[in-house]
């Protein structure tokens, strides 16, 4: 399969026209679908960050005295946009696939598989990238109230990278969308990615100090990803994590847009 | 192809799971002109359309819709295709109307009159009062006038139509019949699937009987019926005197009577009509023309061989 069928369509029209078509969806549903990426940070800020961080007077980040809250946000980002691309590329996409059969209807106009298929990660990234935003704007929030320090310019930088991070992220999504049979099996992919890649990414806790699960975090994009902005978003400083996790995102995508667009294709077409 | 002809396929091969499902189907389709894609279960009549409107990739073979290869010139060959298929594929995030705008952010060129469009095909269609409800609050009737709907709103030249009626109760069946012709009225190219025969005989201008993948047939319903059936069916109560003999009559010949319920249904030529007339006069039998159900029959019975 020539390599621009594969990822040029990500730029033609008609995959914008899918990420157009969720966005639409979305904006007719805005009063469910705004409601939890604000709500979410702010609760989870406030119970983690300053609730608990309230109990945690020596917390040190790289040897360095630090508020639990700081340490936290730029991670929270950050596993914000690995959830909830993976979430809509799996969850979402599955139910547009399978039992909204809005794919089959696209399928007939001039959209093709890879247009969907790209729609799809599209969308998932975008709406993530939306996500963090808003999120963003929510540590801006707590920043003018004197809770936060960040490096805030630095969220300029954050966004994109973490931006290609999701749509990495959305393609893992996707693959358990071309395999799984049905929603029964959706407990699947959170026991073999959102378990293990949450777990080793240093988003609420700095590792501690046990070697395999270091080399299990040097593998895992997101750990890279928190680390990388955290970096950033504390220190100012643009470190190594940042170009490994953004390396990592874009072999994702090599390895992976292939492997989805076969799969899909014996799915929903039934060819070999 | 002469200049009328909108739809154009050649030798279409596909294998599915490893086994043919489609062998070397070719017909073509012109302007207002309606054809008939007829078969029992499995003959490959959704494959061939599929391929048709380029939702599958033929393993061999070529489809041309007016000047373009579907492979090679997807886009603007899809640009000129409209498709209902046979489950529900409608936005039900949208209103109706809010369905046929989308239907149409999916074509390039854009629809440079699209909302003025979308209100002509509302009226044509009949949705006009439904037209900001969600399509899962209406009849099963209006939702498959609301697909045919999405199918069009972008004026393909040819649009093809997956089972349009199944499922549908008699008076929404003939509504959809109606929108059918109207299509036909307007020039535009239909290509149909069907289980039903009435609608096959109704609608289609030509039927392509499909069996196994590979054309049987193709014709009117007429020249098929002659073809494939007979002349004449012959209708004998099994309940009667005499049945061994008249068995044994039919085994002779072929054997090609099919049970229905208490009867038999013997196709049969003029010739063996008079024979068999001749053969039992004091039997009670009824002789009709030939249906496409019994093309079904004899159909299923070639399979069955």
């Amino acid at each position: 399969m020539k390599g621009n069928t594969l990822y040029s369509p990500m730029f033609h029209w008609q995959s914008w026209a899918v990420v157009a078509r969720h966005l639409r969806v979305l904006l007719l549903n805005w009063h469910t679908a705004l409601v939890p990426p604000i709500a979410e940070p702010v609760v989870l800020l406030l119970a983690f960050g300053v609730g608990l961080g309230r109990q945690m007077d020596d917390f040190t980040w790289n040897g360095e005295p630090i508020s639990y809250l700081s340490y936290l946000a730029p991670g929270i980002l950050a596993y914000t946009s690995f959830m909830m691309a993976f979430f809509q590329s799996l969850f979402s996409a599955f139910m547009r696939m399978h039992y909204q059969r809005t794919w089959e209807g696209q399928l007939t106009t001039q959209v093709r598989l890879e247009h969907v298929i790209w729609g799809e990660a599209l969308w998932a990234a975008s709406l993530a990238s939306f996500y963090v935003v808003t999120m963003c704007l929510v540590l801006i929030g707590f920043g003018l109230g004197g809770m936060l320090t960040l490096n805030w310019p630095w969220m300029l930088v954050a966004i994109p990278v973490l931006y290609l991070g999701s749509l990495a992220f959305a393609f893992v999504g996707l693959l358990f969308t071309a395999t799984l049979p049905s929603m029964d099996h959706m407990g699947l992919p959170f026991f073999l990615v959102i378990l293990p890649i949450g777990f080793a990414s240093g988003t609420y806790f700095p590792l501690p100090d046990i070697k395999w699960l270091h080399i299990l975090a040097e593998a895992n994009p997101l750990y890279h990803l928190a680390e990388g902005v955290r970096l950033l978003l504390i220190d100012g400083t643009l470190s190594f994590h940042l170009p490994k996790a953004i390396g990592m995102s874009l072999v994702m995508l090599l390895i992976l847009v292939p492997i989805v667009r076969r799969k899909l294709r014996r799915r929903i077409f039934g060819e070999d | 192809m002469n200049e009328n002809t909108i739809l154009q396929v050649d030798g279409l091969v596909k294998r599915l799971g490893g086994k043919p499902v489609v062998n070397d189907v070719g017909f073509s389709c012109s302007k207002g002109e309606v054809v008939g894609l007829l078969g029992p279960n499995g003959a490959g009549k959704t494959t061939t359309l599929r391929m048709c409107y380029g939702f599958l990739r033929p393993d061999s073979g070529t489809v041309r819709v007016g000047e373009w290869d579907i492979q090679k010139d997807n886009d603007p060959a899809s640009r000129a295709i409209g498709v209902c298929t046979q489950d529900e594929t409608f936005d039900g995030d949208f209103t109706v109307r809010g369905n046929l705008v989308q239907g149409c952010r999916y074509y390039r060129p854009k629809i440079a009159d699209r909302d003025e469009r979308v209100e002509e095909v509302l009226e044509q269609f009949g949705l006009k009062d439904f037209a900001d409800a969600k399509p899962d609050t209406l009849s099963g009737g209006y939702r498959r006038r609301l697909m045919i709907a999405r199918a069009v709103v972008h004026r393909p030249q040819i649009v093809f139509l997956d089972e349009p009626t199944t499922g549908l109760d008699p008076e929404a069946r003939v509504l959809v019949w109606e929108l059918v012709d109207s299509l036909r009225a307007q020039g535009m190219a239909v290509v149909l699937t069907t289980h039903y025969m009435d609608e096959a005989e109704r609608l289609s201008d030509r039927l392509i009987l499909l069996k196994g993948g590979k054309i049987r047939a193709t014709g009117t319903t007429e020249k098929l019926l002659g073809d494939v059936v007979g002349e004449h069916v012959v209708v004998v109560s099994r309940t009667g005197a005499d049945l061994e003999v008249v068995d044994a009559w039919f085994r002779e010949r072929g054997g090609k009577h099919s049970v229905i319920l208490t009867d038999w249904h013997v196709p049969m030529g003029s010739a063996d009509l008079a024979e068999f007339v001749t053969s039992f006069p004091d039997l009670r039998y009824e002789v009709r023309p030939p249906t496409l159900d019994d093309l079904f029959l004899a159909l299923a019975k070639e399979v069955a061989q």
